[in-house]
């Protein structure tokens, strides 16, 4: 409604300037004969209408030509501002949206990066005590044959050395029995041996 | 060539009665001694030489050429073994002589009575030393104990006595072996 009002005493201002352009020498008159009283206040007939007939006739023209292409250039104006003002809305929805899902994708993305450390971290410590436990296995079983090899080794060397001073003896044994011993000394072992022996039948 | 075992043993039985009777006649119980005893030299002759006994069973060779090897090469033996051991070479049977040779052995003990004690020493026997062994082998196998001496330097001391297989091993190389494997064998010494 107040834009309504505002419209017509635009209407009506724009009259009056319009007929003042048409008639000036009637202005001019009316000026000359004033005179003083309520005169002074009062219009003059003769000026008034002619005056209110131009302004009628200027406010139907206005009201039939000017004033709805003015009303219809605001009303396409204000379409197009709301239309943007719809958009810009609707923009910022969308991006609002955008960016919580921004926002949330990013949330999971942090918490799944989190995982994956925490789970790189846990098989990591998974593997390093694997592999510890098999340096330590391998450490133990290397010392375990270490071990084993050089009781072999000494076991062996111990039973060449053993061999080795068995045949000495033997064999020194040996030579002093074939050399030292007297045709008579072997007939007195043979006699003690057949004596001592045993019997052919095993008993 | 047969293969029936039963047939194989009459043959060897024949074989070791045929010789046993052929060396008795000849020569009576010296005879028979002298064919047992070398009838051990062939066959450890025989063992030693791979060669020489497929020689005497080579299907490949003819009966005579077998036949004339065996008296070829075992020219110096008694006459009676070395006819037998040409027959069974001309058969292809050489390689029964040691079942012979047991054959042989046991017909000694049926039919002389005796039994054959090889003695095995380093210095020969004495009279004393014969007797003694004698009486051993005697009163040990309850018949008449007959010695084969022989000397054997490299049993360095003491004395083998075998009875038809049965050994009575008191040499000194025995002992020293005995002695050596028991050095060989003993561990507990050398453990720290």
């Amino acid at each position: 409604m107040k834009t309504r009002a505002n419209k017509v005493a635009a209407k009506a201002a724009f009259g009056a300037l319009a007929l003042n352009a048409a008639f000036p020498a009637l202005a001019f008159a009316a000026e000359a004969e004033e005179e003083g009283g309520i005169s002074a206040i009062l219009p003059d007939m003769a000026e008034f209408i002619p005056m209110l007939i131009a302004f009628i006739i200027l406010w139907i023209i206005l009201a039939k030509f000017g004033w709805p292409m003015f009303a219809g250039m605001l009303e396409k104006r204000e379409s197009t501002i709301r239309e943007a003002l719809k958009k810009s809305e609707e923009a910022q929805i969308e991006s609002e949206r955008v960016l919580a899902e921004y926002q949330k994708q990013l949330a999971e993305a942090k918490a799944q990066s989190a995982q994956i450390v925490a789970d790189a971290r846990s098989v990591g410590e998974a593997v390093k005590a694997d592999i510890t436990a098999q340096a330590q296995s391998e450490a133990a079983d290397m010392i375990a044959k270490a071990k084993a090899a050089i009781e072999a080794e000494k076991k062996q060397a111990v039973a060449e050395l053993q061999a080795t001073v068995a045949d000495t003896s033997v064999d020194v044994a040996a030579r002093l029995i074939g050399e030292d011993l007297t045709e008579g000394e072997h007939r007195a072992i043979i006699e003690r041996y057949v004596k001592e022996a045993g019997s052919f039948n095993g008993n | 060539m047969a293969t029936n075992r039963l047939v194989v043993k009459e043959e060897v039985a024949v074989y070791a009665s045929v010789l046993f009777d052929a060396a008795n006649t000849a020569g009576g119980q010296e005879a028979v001694l002298e064919v047992r005893e070398q009838m051990g030299e062939i066959i450890r002759l025989m063992r030693a030489d791979l060669q020489l006994t497929m020689s005497l069973s080579n299907p490949d060779f003819t009966p005579a050429q077998r036949k004339e090897l065996v008296e070829g090469t075992f020219a110096d033996c008694h006459l009676a073994l070395r006819e037998v051991l040409a027959v069974m070479a001309e058969r292809g049977q050489a390689d029964l002589l040691p079942r012979v040779y047991d054959t042989y052995r046991e017909l000694l003990g049926d039919k002389l009575g005796i039994c054959v004690v090889d003695v095995t020493t380093a210095v020969p026997l004495d009279d004393g030393l014969r007797q003694l062994i004698t009486e051993k082998a005697e009163a040990d196998l309850g018949r008449k104990a007959v010695l084969r001496e022989r000397i054997d330097k490299s049993i360095l001391g003491g004395i083998i006595m075998d009875v038809d297989g049965n050994y009575i091993d008191a040499s000194m190389i025995s002992q020293l072996n005995r002695a050596r494997n028991v050095l060989k064998d003993t561990t507990d010494g050398g453990e720290c």
